[in-house]
């Protein structure tokens, strides 16, 4: 069975060549169906931490096994397209297993108001009613309408059939406290800023330009701001500084969310084609 | 309920000529009723606010007008009559008014003969009222699928209105309009099936008449055997022990409660079990015993290896000798009686109530019992045990049950008491008082006056002291433990902050008697000091330990209360929702757990039912639906109401209302059904029906974990909390 | 109002749906795991759908196919009810003829066993080493024993010396040519012709491939010029029958040209016969330089007849007898039989034996027999050996026993350790792979294929 020995040389062709590609094919086949496995969760089919193993384990060695079946060569059209096609998913696997296993220690510890990616943009949000209110505290109504109950389902034990009875047990942030009175000199600075920078800010925190989207540029603004205003009114800057806190850390976990589920794009795509020109090839081959 | 932080003052007074000694600040009604006078009310309830609208309650108290006893304060040399003519008459007149008015029989007289006026007319010995019937219909109001309204028999008591907004702060129910137009509106008058009522029955429960019944039965069932029988409210309400209990709450949760034979032999329940159940036992005898073997649970099996065999004669023995000490006494049970250590068995007769510890704090089962004789007993869930608590000849019977038998036991458990003459035992039997304290109340705080010495008859209570950064728990105590007396003893000021777990009842002991007996008997304070200065050595020790961990944290997220957390390693995670989807999965579309929640290290305690020792979830279900079975999850029984106070009541929002498809009867056309869209709680059940949680399953990081948070964080714990 | 953080709170920001609403992100990658298949799949169908299945080829044609490179129907033909298409032997058969290697052969291998197509531009008969070796590793014979060493794995392994030079039933092989040739002294500086001048043959003087158009030397026009009456037959040993180069791939330069004497003896060595005329005999056979004499001489003396009377030098008497000197008067007849026979004396017993092999009065009319020269022109039958490619190297370099051969018989064939000096496995080596000097075919058994291509056809495909 040595390949070498054959008289037309290693190829795929040969009884070991077809071996190799077998093999090959059917470890990338089993790392695809990891993408079904995820469908079915509860199936009792082998934990999901076993197939992720068996993924990596399988699909890194299908490269070799590969390059055994094609003899190291890249051979015509068809057969080098797969081979790139396959370079490029192995490749960006082992970048993905890479950043999977350390961005979520990095985005531990950077984001430490970490909340779920897909409902930052509520978040972000609610973020801005708070920033509102408190100050509104403060300067009174600004005129930002309260956006309506959309249609979703809260988490935490929340009712939305029963607005009354949540307002009274717990919104999503706390009670609206007493209004603090000050003089409208006192709270033009407050006012202006929030106006000009903080709420734009909160809007769009990841657009270049804003002093708040720096930590030590924005804690400066806020010192700032608070040589500025009396001392009623601290508490509402410091909240204010936490929120615009949350909101940066919001950013960064976007974008470490994007990094660390983006390389997806490029992997599942390609080895979507990759299977299914491996199985034309197959029976192409075959064939001929 | 109030609690007691100092001594009351006491204020003198005399009922229908009797001198009575009442605290300051108790309603003339509550003073009569303490001491056996009753008065008779519609609009009071003793849970209620009382506000004071039916008059029914007047009494005299020689002031030129009669007084409404229920709002009324005593003052001090107050006179009360309650049974003079004036105050008949008055009452008669009041009652005839209401019931010329009244649609005779109403919906509940027809259904549990029970409606309030009715019975009171019947007793005041009103046939015909000699008024003439109000000509105006205000109607009824039909659209609730649960409760019929017939705004004509409602009397304007407002317990509703105050059932919904201060017990299940629902704020649905008010009053509107004027004269004779005036009535009970939902929202802003919206026919009741429309409004934002979520059909809990409270106000149906605390109605006095029968203008509002339910409609439906919401279908409880415990799992029946052939023994087993739901039954019409009306025989309930034959029995003493019912006197008092709403007819339509029974009529609502009928299958709450079954009635059970069981053959002499028939094990009734097994210790050890989980359950959600109490049974009240209403004939023939049942033994309880413990049928695990007594072993001391300190042995290990006796020494192993020559070494430790001739060191542990060397030994010293465990310092914690109080413990040891009580529970060669007696084991306390969730009985009436507690066993013996050397003999645990015990008799159970008609009036025994036993379960309660399970019914109501869902633990598991303390004792095995058996019937001897053919019994018949009543197996309740914990929505009817919970009324029949509140409810006062089932109290009191309890109550008596409890002073005959097992206080003494308890008291002579307290090592300190060991020397006590038995005369002064019967003293106190009679003069402790049995308080109740819902889950979370303060029973006394850290830096009060010192003012009792208490028992603990059922429940646990936490003790705790509070310290820069934290709480720290010193020991939990439960039946047959005692506490309060460190404070008593030096300088009259609480050392430590003792709260209620769960539902407890404590047997308090006043300050006055703690005093006489510890003058009367040297040997108990000797025995208290040296207790005393025991404790302030180990809490000590302890303050040490504690200060080097950050247990504040784990404290403060409650997470000592969780049996099992799950918690999501976000060094590993990689925020994939693969756990979520599988949540999903198993639980048709809806998740039962959130990515989301506060940090303890590097994981995330993930916002999913932590199965807490003392589920505060639990507490008011109005039809029992949430329960612990027979195992550890907890778990949402399907005919769930969604009124959404388990849901409120979860401090960490780990249950959700969801809207789910239910057929229920058409009632336009009878005979069919239509699907309705009815929201119901959802919460993590562990996912029993598969074999691991779905979540730990699904993770393909190994991120997803279910632990017990003792044991997982232990070593960062320090090996072990108080007790 | 400071802000506090507990997990209902946290959890009460989530929307209890949000893993089952789209994203971006989850967009994209629906999006894109369904778009870059179909584009893969297009770019099949359309390949599909072009009826070009040029992608799926392995690889290159060798450059004699290139032609055949976008018509994979010429050799990949669909045998009825079956699914595969590879490349048959009939196929290649449709042009080439691959006559059988040997009758008796016990294994039979397909075309493509050696010749692997979809290499690249690549030589197609370039087959592995371990093709032959399939056979040759380990020679089986149908009966008795085989006549060619039984493990030959490659040139480098088991190959073994030349024929030529194997010793045989433990003598040592010599060479059959009977034209007696001391190469060490014509190595040497010599005199050319009986008086000439010093001077240093090489080896092209007299050797050169047969398509050879260089001037010999030290040839004689009039000797090459003439016509002679012996044949290749008497010259040239037959080869052996033994595997030939394909025919038309020859170039005529491969072999050595049998040495004439006209083109590199002539030069030097005279034919002289007596010292009244000029001229040598012409190199023919024994009859034809009888009759060449008996001519000359009558035509002298017909020209000088005054030499009839001739007195003989008594000092020429070859008998070494001293002799009389005596005045003969010969008849002309007379004259000329004796001229002839002094001419034939020296002759036979010294010019022509010097290098031939000849048996003096063996023949008719007591005429020498000539043995036939026996020259071999190809040294290894089983091996197709090109000179013009080596034509680089010194002739020496190679032949180096040629320098210190005095013997007609010793083979001057180079050994196969001077061929193996750089016909050895490694890229900066010659090829020293089976084919490099073996054919498989037995082109001697060749048929015509009659040719089936057309100009059309190959532009569109077959078709």
């Amino acid at each position: 069975m040595d390949a070498t020995s054959e008289p037309s040389g290693p190829h795929g062709g040969s009884v070991v060549g077809l071996t190799f590609g077998v093999i090959g094919f059917g470890f990338m086949i089993f790392a695809a169906l990891l993408g079904a496995r995820k469908r079915v969760p509860t199936w009792r089919i082998g934990r999901a931490q076993a197939w992720m193993r068996g993924h990596l384990w399988l699909g890194l060695l299908s490269l070799p096994v590969i390059l055994f079946h094609g003899g190291f060569h890249f051979g015509g059209t068809l057969t080098s397209v797969l081979m790139w096609l396959l370079i490029i998913t192995v490749a960006s696997g082992v970048f993905g297993a890479a950043l999977q296993h350390y961005l979520p220690r990095v985005m531990t510890t950077d984001v430490k108001l970490e909340t779920i990616y897909d409902e930052i943009g509520n978040v972000r949000k609610l973020l801005r009613e708070e920033a509102d209110r408190g100050v509104e505290t403060i300067c009174g109504p600004l005129g930002f309408g309260k956006s309506e109950k959309e249609e979703m389902q809260r988490a935490g034990g929340f009712s939305a059939a029963r607005a009354m009875a949540a307002t009274s047990s717990g919104a999503a942030v706390a009670a609206v406290a007493e209004t603090v009175v000050l003089t409208e000199e006192e709270r033009a600075p407050l006012r202006k800023f929030y106006l000009s920078e903080m709420r734009p800010f909160l809007e769009q925190p990841k657009l270049r330009g804003s002093r708040l989207g720096d930590a030590d540029k924005a804690h400066g603004t806020f010192s700032g701001l608070q040589t500025l205003m009396p001392p009623a009114a601290q508490t509402t800057l410091q909240d204010l500084e936490d929120i615009c806190d949350e909101a940066r850390q919001l950013v960064r976990q976007e974008r470490l969310h994007d990094l660390l589920h983006g390389w997806l794009l490029v992997h599942i795509p390609i080895s979507l084609a990759l299977i299914l020109l491996g199985a034309v090839h197959a029976v192409m081959a075959l064939r001929y | 309920m109030s609690t007691i932080t100092r001594l009351p003052e006491l204020v003198e007074i005399t009922i229908d000529g009797r001198p009575v000694r009442v605290a300051a600040g108790t309603s003339v009604f509550d003073a009569a009723r303490m001491n056996g006078t009753s008065i008779p009310t519609l609009c009071h309830l003793q849970n209620e606010t009382p506000v004071g609208v039916c008059r029914l309650c007047v009494v005299d108290t020689g002031a030129r007008v009669l007084t409404a006893s229920c709002v009324r304060p005593v003052e001090p040399g107050m006179k009360v009559v309650t049974n003079s003519e004036k105050v008949f008459n008055a009452r008669k007149t009041l009652l005839e008014l209401l019931m010329a008015d009244h649609p005779s029989p109403c919906a509940r007289q027809d259904k549990s003969g029970d409606c309030e006026l009715e019975t009171w007319a019947k007793a005041a010995g009103i046939t015909q009222p000699r008024f003439a019937k109000r000509t105006v219909s205000r109607g009824i109001d039909d659209s609730s699928l649960a409760i019929a309204v017939d705004h004509d028999a409602c009397i304007l008591c407002d317990r509703c209105i105050r059932g919904c907004d201060e017990i299940r702060n629902n704020f649905v129910l008010g009053r509107m309009g004027k004269g004779y137009s005036a009535g009970i509106a939902f929202d802003l008058n919206a026919p009741m099936g429309d409004s934002t009522c979520i059909s809990c029955g409270e106000c149906m429960v605390s109605c006095p008449t029968g203008a509002l019944t339910n409609k439906t039965v919401v279908g409880t069932s415990i799992a029946g055997g052939l023994d087993s029988q739901g039954f019409e409210a009306e025989e309930l309400l034959q029995l003493p022990v019912f006197k008092g209990v709403s007819g339509t709450f029974l009529e609502l949760n009928r299958g709450a409660i079954v009635k059970r034979r069981f053959h002499p032999g028939e094990i009734v329940c097994r210790e050890g079990e989980f359950g959600s159940t109490a049974f009240y036992i209403l004939e023939g005898k049942a033994r309880v015993s413990l049928s695990s073997p007594i072993a001391h649970v300190k042995t290990q099996g006796g020494a192993k290896g020559l070494f430790k065999k001739l060191t542990s004669t060397l030994a010293a023995r465990d310092t914690d000798v109080r413990a040891e000490e009580t529970r060669d006494r007696t084991i306390p049970i969730d009985a009436p009686v507690d066993l013996a250590y050397g003999n645990p068995v015990a008799e159970l007769g008609p009036g025994d109530l036993f379960g309660e510890m399970t019914c109501m704090n869902f633990y598991p089962r303390s004792a095995t019992v058996i019937a001897e004789t053919d019994v018949v007993a009543f197996e309740m869930l914990r929505n009817v045990l919970d009324i029949m608590m509140k409810n006062k000849s089932f109290r009191a019977q309890i109550d008596q049950n409890y002073r005959k038998r097992a206080l003494e036991n308890h008291l002579r458990g307290v090592p300190m008491f060991a020397g006590l003459s038995p005369d002064f035992i019967e003293h106190l039997k009679g003069s402790v008082e049995l308080q109740r304290f819902a889950p979370g109340q303060v029973i006394a705080r850290q830096g009060d006056a010192a003012g009792s010495f208490y028992l603990v008859r059922i429940g646990f209570v936490k003790i705790s002291e509070t310290y820069p950064g934290g709480e720290l728990v010193l020991a939990y105590l439960s039946r047959g433990d005692y506490f309060g007396e460190i404070g008593l003893l030096g300088g009259g000021v609480r050392t430590a902050t003792c709260t209620a777990l769960d539902h407890v009842e404590v047997v308090r002991i006043s300050g006055d008697d703690f005093r006489d007996m510890v003058e009367r008997f040297p040997s108990v304070r000797q025995g208290l000091e040296a207790v005393a200065a025991e404790r302030g050595a180990q809490n000590q020790q302890r303050m040490q330990t504690v200060k080097s961990v950050p247990i504040d944290q784990f404290l403060s997220q409650g997470l000592m209360e969780a049996q099992s957390l799950l918690i999501l390693d976000l060094n590993n995670c990689t925020r994939c929702d693969a756990c979520v989807n599988a949540c999903a999965d198993a639980h048709d579309g809806v998740t039962r757990l959130v990515r989301e929640g506060l940090r303890f290290e590097q994981y995330l305690v993930a916002t999913s039912c932590r199965q807490c020792r003392d589920p505060l979830c639990m507490v008011g279900c109005p039809v029992g639906a949430i329960r612990r079975r027979n195992s550890l999850e907890v778990i949402i029984e399907d005919w769930c109401i969604g009124c959404g106070l388990c849901a409120r009541n979860c401090p960490y929002g780990n249950i959700n209302l969801h809207p789910f498809d239910v057929m229920v009867e058409d009632l336009e056309r009878p005979g069919r059904k239509k699907a309705v869209v009815k929201q119901k709680a959802t919460s993590c059940d562990l996912c029993t029906h598969l074999k691991e949680p779905s979540c730990v399953y699904a993770c393909p990081h190994d991120a997803a974990h279910r632990v017990d948070p003792r044991t997982f964080f232990s070593e960062m714990l320090g090996g072990g909390t108080a007790k | 109002m400071a802000r506090t953080r507990t997990t209902k709170k946290l959890a009460q920001r989530i929307d209890l749906n949000y893993f089952k609403r789209p994203t971006a992100l989850k967009r994209a990658k629906f999006w894109l795991s369904v778009g870059v298949p179909v584009i893969a799949l297009a770019w099949i169908g359309w390949h599909g759908f072009a009826r070009d299945s040029r992608v799926y080829s392995s690889g290159r044609m060798t450059e004699a196919h290139a032609v055949l490179e976008a018509d994979c129907a010429a050799c990949h033909v669909q045998t009825a009810g079956m699914f595969s298409a590879a490349a048959s032997d009939a196929a290649c058969l449709s042009c080439h003829d691959g006559p059988l290697h040997h009758a008796a052969a016990t294994k039979s291998v397909g075309c493509a066993t050696c010749h692997a197509e979809h290499r690249g531009r690549v030589n197609l008969v370039a087959a592995r080493n371990e093709a032959c070796a399939e056979c040759h590793g380990d020679l089986k014979a149908n009966s008795g024993v085989a006549h060619y060493t039984v493990h030959i794995e490659s040139f480098e392994d088991g190959h073994p010396e030349f024929g030529a030079l194997r010793p045989l039933n433990g003598m040592v092989t010599h060479d059959p040519g009977t034209i007696r040739v001391n190469h060490a002294i014509h190595m040497k500086p010599i005199r050319r012709g009986p008086n000439g001048p010093n001077v240093q043959l090489e080896c092209g003087d007299c050797h050169q491939s047969r398509g050879a158009t260089a001037e010999w030397k030290y040839a004689d026009t009039s000797y090459a010029s003439a016509n002679v009456s012996y044949s290749e037959q008497d010259e040239v040993l037959p080869p052996k029958i033994g595997t030939l180069p394909r025919p038309g791939h020859e170039s005529g330069c491969e072999l050595m040209a049998p040495v004439k004497f006209a083109n590199s003896c002539a030069g030097c060595h005279s034919l002289a016969f007596d010292e009244r005329f000029n001229e040598g005999v012409p190199h023919d056979k024994p009859e034809v330089v009888h009759v060449f004499l008996v001519k000359k001489f009558s035509e002298y003396i017909a020209a000088h007849p005054g030499d009839l009377r001739e007195m003989r030098n008594p000092g020429h008497d070859l008998s070494g007898k001293p002799v009389q000197p005596v005045v003969r008067p010969y008849t002309p007849n007379e004259w000329v039989g004796a001229r002839i026979k002094d001419a034939e004396e020296l002759l036979w017993r010294k010019t022509c034996k010097q290098c031939h092999a000849l048996a003096v009065g063996a023949g008719q009319n007591n005429l020498p027999v000539v043995e036939p020269a026996r020259t071999s022109v190809k040294w290894m039958p089983h091996a197709k050996f090109d000179h013009n490619a080596h034509r680089g190297f010194a002739c020496a370099s190679c032949h180096e026993k040629a320098l210190s051969s005095t013997e007609t018989s010793d083979v001057l064939l180079p050994g196969i350790a001077t061929c193996k000096t750089c016909h050895a496995p490694g890229p900066e080596r010659a090829e020293s792979r089976c084919f490099e000097c073996h054919t498989y075919h037995d082109w001697s058994k060749r048929r015509e294929v009659k040719p089936t291509f057309t100009l059309p056809a190959l532009g569109t495909n077959g078709r």
